[in-house]
């Protein structure tokens, strides 16, 4: 009796700290998306009420005045070319370090890759921002894409490898017998065989690539490079009087990734949780 | 005799083939990584004994730069508040992450999908975003502000924790905690299902209660798992940066100012370069420094009780 109060009590006490958490979650993204239909008069008013009439005029307006047109296509373009080359050098890698037997090479480069994941961005901003003046690469495209990269490749190295480590060796030696190159064991056995890490992959990669934001802000200048992230903050520096303009362009920022998310979810947990799952 | 000598050249010839295939293949990563972020660093390291204004000729001037930060009163504060996210990620990220991920594992909960899945969204918007959407809650003309006024019903009161040289760091700290405890739940699930539910049953069977599962089976697996988490919430503080930049700027005044944010004014605001490269340099030092701490106490752990 006394031990079945207890789990009553232990169940009570769990559904009011996940419901609590989750209100806070949820409840500041819902107020975001209606106020973003609100004048700012409207908000001003009372920040709580919802919208008297649900208009897309803030809408019409951050897009034009944001430029968010431009900043929308930058961010696809960064996001996804840096995303697939990131996989594909990534994947290159990790088949050279599971399956070639350089030991030592190997096991030097991968720990010299690991190493990659406790550098943050901001301690190599000072160089790498003077090296891309040098190189005239500043305020290119192509200098934002390669920082990309290089930030990415550690993870990725780290989950391919291991991935890769665990497709049996027979099929790959069998076909290298046959004459193949080790090119085309690479596209024909090791890419289609790592298809289940390599979604993984993409759609982690994918996330941390749209969300980036240092790199763009500090190593461009112009305003038609900006990725969203970099063109809502310029944004909310500028209109920042206008709330009802800010919170338009807040939504326009958030609703691909929300819907991302949902597709998604479960890769995205994946990326997350493989680098600390016991093996 | 003319076939063994072939067989050595085929022999050969693989051999070589083999090693440029290797060279083909890791060649680019390596060449990227090298390029752009250990030459960076190494950099770093040169110019952090120099003072330059990025224009000029660096003139090398020995430790100056690293005696000059750590007897700036700024960063000794940036500092302190960098520490306040690591308790912050270690103790409230941490314990809450777990606790609601142990709750979904063990099903004490209907919808425990549906919790995760509202938990773990903050993660997939971007920090600037995250940052400018709080700013309008906690702002002096926010949402906290006029809720607050509704409370206490004086239609004056302005919520103004920023302006407070000690709380200034709250707000931040909460976003952080808002922004990332989903994270860490997920990691706590993906590793209590790596447990095997054979162990849990023979508890069950044993007439374990919940407090012994959760004390002499989940905590033990656990530790490991508390390990690693806690390396990934110190490195994972001291690149703190986006979020606080768009946040408050360091400001009013440096009270939520972090190193990131130091080294960022010091040189793309200030122009001091040299300066710049050697906060850099502490960071990397400060983030090791701390997780060879962390691992060398964790060996000390394992030993006496593993």
């Amino acid at each position: 009796m006394i031990a079945h109060q207890r789990k009553l009590g232990i169940v009570i006490v769990s559904y009011v700290v996940l419901i609590v958490l989750a209100l806070i979650t949820i409840l500041p993204l819902i107020w975001l998306l209606y106020t973003s239909f609100k004048p700012h008069k409207e908000i001003i008013e009372n920040v709580f009420a919802l919208p008297r009439v649900f208009s897309m005029d803030n809408y019409q307006r951050t897009w034009e005045f944001g430029r968010f047109g431009i900043a929308s296509f930058n961010s696809i373009f960064y996001s996804t070319v840096a995303t697939l080359l990131t996989t594909l050098l990534a994947l290159m890698t990790g088949y050279g370090f599971a399956k070639f037997g350089y030991k030592r090479l190997s096991g030097f480069l991968y720990y010299f890759f690991i190493l990659g994941l406790l550098i943050t961005v901001h301690s190599v901003l000072v160089p790498l921002f003077i090296m891309e003046s040098f190189l005239n690469l500043d305020d290119t495209r192509l200098g934002i894409l390669l920082p990309y990269i290089a930030f990415g490749l550690p993870f990725l190295v780290y989950l391919s490898t291991s991935y890769i480590r665990t497709i049996p060796t027979a099929l790959e030696e069998a076909a290298l017998i046959d004459g193949a190159s080790y090119i085309r064991v690479f596209w024909s056995i090791i890419v289609p065989m790592s298809r289940p890490v390599i979604g993984t992959m993409l759609i982690f990669s994918f996330l941390s690539n749209w969300n980036e934001f240092v790199f763009v802000f500090t190593l461009t200048s112009k305003a038609t490079l900006r990725s969203l992230p970099v063109a809502v903050n310029a944004f909310a520096g500028g209109m920042a009087r206008d709330f009802g303009l800010l919170f338009s362009a807040l939504t326009i920022a958030t609703i691909p990734m929300i819907v991302f998310y949902f597709v998604f979810r479960k890769k995205i947990a994946q990326g997350f949780a493989a680098g600390s799952i016991k093996e | 005799m003319p076939l063994l000598s072939e067989g050595i050249e085929t022999r050969q010839k693989q051999r070589r083939k083999k090693r440029n295939s290797y060279a083909l293949l890791v060649g680019p990563s390596v060449f990227l990584y090298g390029v752009f972020i250990i030459f960076p660093v190494i950099f770093s390291g040169v110019f952090g004994f120099t003072e330059w204004d990025g224009v000029g000729i660096p003139q090398f001037i020995g430790f100056d730069n690293y005696v000059s930060i750590f007897s700036d009163p700024v960063f000794l504060f940036d500092l302190r508040n960098n520490f306040l996210i690591v308790a912050i990620s270690v103790f409230g990220q941490l314990p809450i992450g777990f606790v609601v991920a142990y709750i979904i594992y063990r099903k004490l909960v209907v919808g425990g999908k549906v919790f995760e899945t509202v938990l773990f969204l903050p993660i997939t918007i971007s920090a600037v975003v995250i940052a400018i959407l709080w700013n309008q809650i906690f702002g002096p003309s926010g949402l906290l502000t006029a809720l607050m006024r509704l409370l206490v019903n004086d239609p004056r009161y302005v919520f103004a924790v920023f302006e407070n040289r000690v709380f200034a760091m709250v707000p931040i700290l909460f976003v952080i905690l808002w922004m990332y405890t989903g994270v860490y739940m997920i990691i706590f699930i993906a590793n209590l299902q790596s447990i095997s539910p054979s162990v849990f049953e023979a508890a069950v069977i044993d007439g374990a209660s919940e407090g012994q599962i959760l004390w002499r089976i989940v905590i033990p697996a656990m530790t490991n798992i508390l390990f690693t988490t806690s390396i990934f919430a110190i490195s994972g503080s001291l690149k703190s940066f986006d979020l606080i930049f768009a946040m408050t700027g360091g400001g009013p005044a440096h009270y939520t100012e972090v190193v990131a944010i130091y080294m960022y004014l010091q040189t793309f605001r200030f122009y001091n370069f040299g300066y710049g490269s050697a906060v850099s340099v502490v960071i990397v030092a400060l983030s090791l420094g701390l997780i060879t701490l962390l691992r060398v106490s964790y060996k000390r752990i394992e030993k006496r009780f593993g």
